[in-house]
């Protein structure tokens, strides 16, 4: 019995010689489990198609965003299918700190400014299973006239959307995201709602299949909870397709929103379909 | 006490073979630049590294996501598109050094590195020449091995083909220290 104990002892030493790199590998693999390994992003743009994503850019890097909205398509032939009027918005978008995402823009809807701010409080790894950021804009209306309404105070130029973005990259080639979003409104007016509610709560729903390296096919929904029953708008949505190349991302996409800020189209969707698209740059 | 005897002794087979050196921190860089065009080079700051120094087997593990760019779109891009880091998420490398003798380390630099490293779940084999040094109980280890995207069958589209290099040069230095 102790022979055999001994020929095993033997075989070991043997073994670990001859094997000696595989054993070596084993117990590299056992010291790497410990090491966190960070997924990569659950989605290409900062954008799903309007909704935001939970991907912030790079530290140091400058991303330029044109966005264009046509007319709606059952215009038909007399606005060749909404082409003749168009919605766009020019955004700059800069991280001077990691996780920290910071943006200006200004689009024809509303003449709206607006000023946003995107940062990261976790990121999907190998030991916590979801990327949650955090969303944060200030919307001005500058088109409001105040020969129309004397009595605008400035402050009813402001909306503002705060917004949870919550994803997973279930696996590389799907990926969902939830967004419960809270929109203020400072100013609703009265003959296009049929009442006032200037705090609106949302519920947004996203998601892509990566249908090559470089594509991918992206929707989303938002759920807006704070709608009265008899408004004229409707709940967004946005289907289209993630094209890149290198140094850009194309999103094509077709969605019922002529805005693409999200105090606009989350509250004031007008339900029409148009086609759209974004151009993403990176500097 | 058959049982006990026989641990004591497995114990012992196994210590007598592993006296090794580690590190979780190991650098690895790669330059995989064309003049005039933007530099594509990269560095991996937490590569895995054990030494056998009894036998002079060395193998080495990194997480590709792990490799830090200038841009972090070029990261991205480089897990995403070329490296396919979500089915291959580590490179692997088997291998050793020739003649390896920890107490005469210092006596000859040179020394020659072997064995086959797996990235995408492709092997290459690598000969190369190690520099090694050691002080007190720290080992250091530099060498440096050429590699093309052909070896690991990554695809480059036509339009960037010109902007990365056809020869990768990959750098490895590495700070050893005994494990316990």
């Amino acid at each position: 019995m102790r022979n055999t104990m001994l020929f095993y002892s033997l075989l070991f030493i043997c073994s670990s010689a001859i094997f000696g790199q595989d054993d070596l590998m084993e117990e590299l693999n056992l010291e790497t489990k410990k090491i966190v390994t960070f997924n990569l992003p659950a989605f290409k743009a900062m954008k799903i198609g309007n909704l935001q994503s939970t991907k912030v850019g790079g530290k140091g890097d400058l991303y330029l965003y044109v966005s264009h909205r046509f007319g709606p398509l059952k215009d038909g032939f007399d606005t060749f299918f909404g082409l003749d009027n168009a919605n766009t918005k020019i955004q700059l978008a800069y991280s001077f700190w990691e996780g920290i995402q910071l943006s200006i823009s200004r689009e024809s809807y509303n003449r709206t400014l607006a000023g946003a701010l995107k940062f990261l409080l976790a990121k999907q790894s190998n030991k916590f299973p979801l990327t949650i950021a955090g969303y944060s804009t200030i919307n001005i209306n500058t088109l409001l006239d105040e020969n129309n309404f004397p009595e605008l105070k400035s402050s009813d130029r402001f909306s503002y959307a705060n917004q949870l973005l919550i994803s997973r990259r279930f696996s590389e080639n799907f990926s969902f995201e939830l967004a419960p979003s809270y929109v203020r409104q400072n100013v609703q007016n009265l003959n296009i709602v049929s009442e006032a509610r200037h705090n609106q709560f949302a519920m947004g729903f996203g998601g892509r299949v990566k249908m090559s390296k470089r594509m991918s096919l992206n929707a989303e929904y938002i759920y807006n909870l704070s709608r009265p029953e008899n408004s004229p708008f409707s709940d967004a949505f946005a289907v289209g397709v993630d094209i890149e190349t290198g140094g850009h991302v194309f999103q094509l996409l077709f969605t019922n929103a002529q805005s693409t800020n999200e105090p606009a189209f989350i509250s004031y969707a007008e339900g029409d379909v148009v086609f759209g698209f974004n151009i993403v740059r990176v500097f | 006490m058959k049982k006990a005897l026989f641990i004591l002794l497995l114990t012992l087979s196994y210590s007598s073979f592993s006296q090794k050196y580690f590190t979780r921190t190991g650098n690895t860089n790669f330059k995989a630049s064309v003049a005039v065009f933007e530099p594509i080079e990269a560095t991996n700051n937490s590569t895995s590294v054990l030494l056998n120094t009894e036998t002079g087997a060395l193998v080495a593990q990194l997480f590709m996501t792990a490799f830090q760019f200038r841009v972090a779109l070029m990261q991205e891009h480089f897990n995403e598109n070329y490296m396919d880091s979500y089915k291959y998420p580590k490179a692997i490398f088997k291998g050793e050094l020739s003649n390896f003798n920890l107490l005469k380390v210092n006596e000859k630099e040179k020394h020659t590195l072997t064995g086959i490293l797996t990235i995408r779940g492709i092997t290459k084999e690598i000969k190369t020449t190690a520099f090694l040094k050691k002080e007190n109980n720290t080992l250091f280890l530099k060498a440096t091995f050429i590699v093309s995207p052909k070896d690991f069958k990554i695809e480059i589209p036509a339009i960037v083909e010109k902007k990365i290099a056809e020869n990768i040069e990959v750098s490895i230095n590495y700070t050893l220290n005994e494990k316990e």
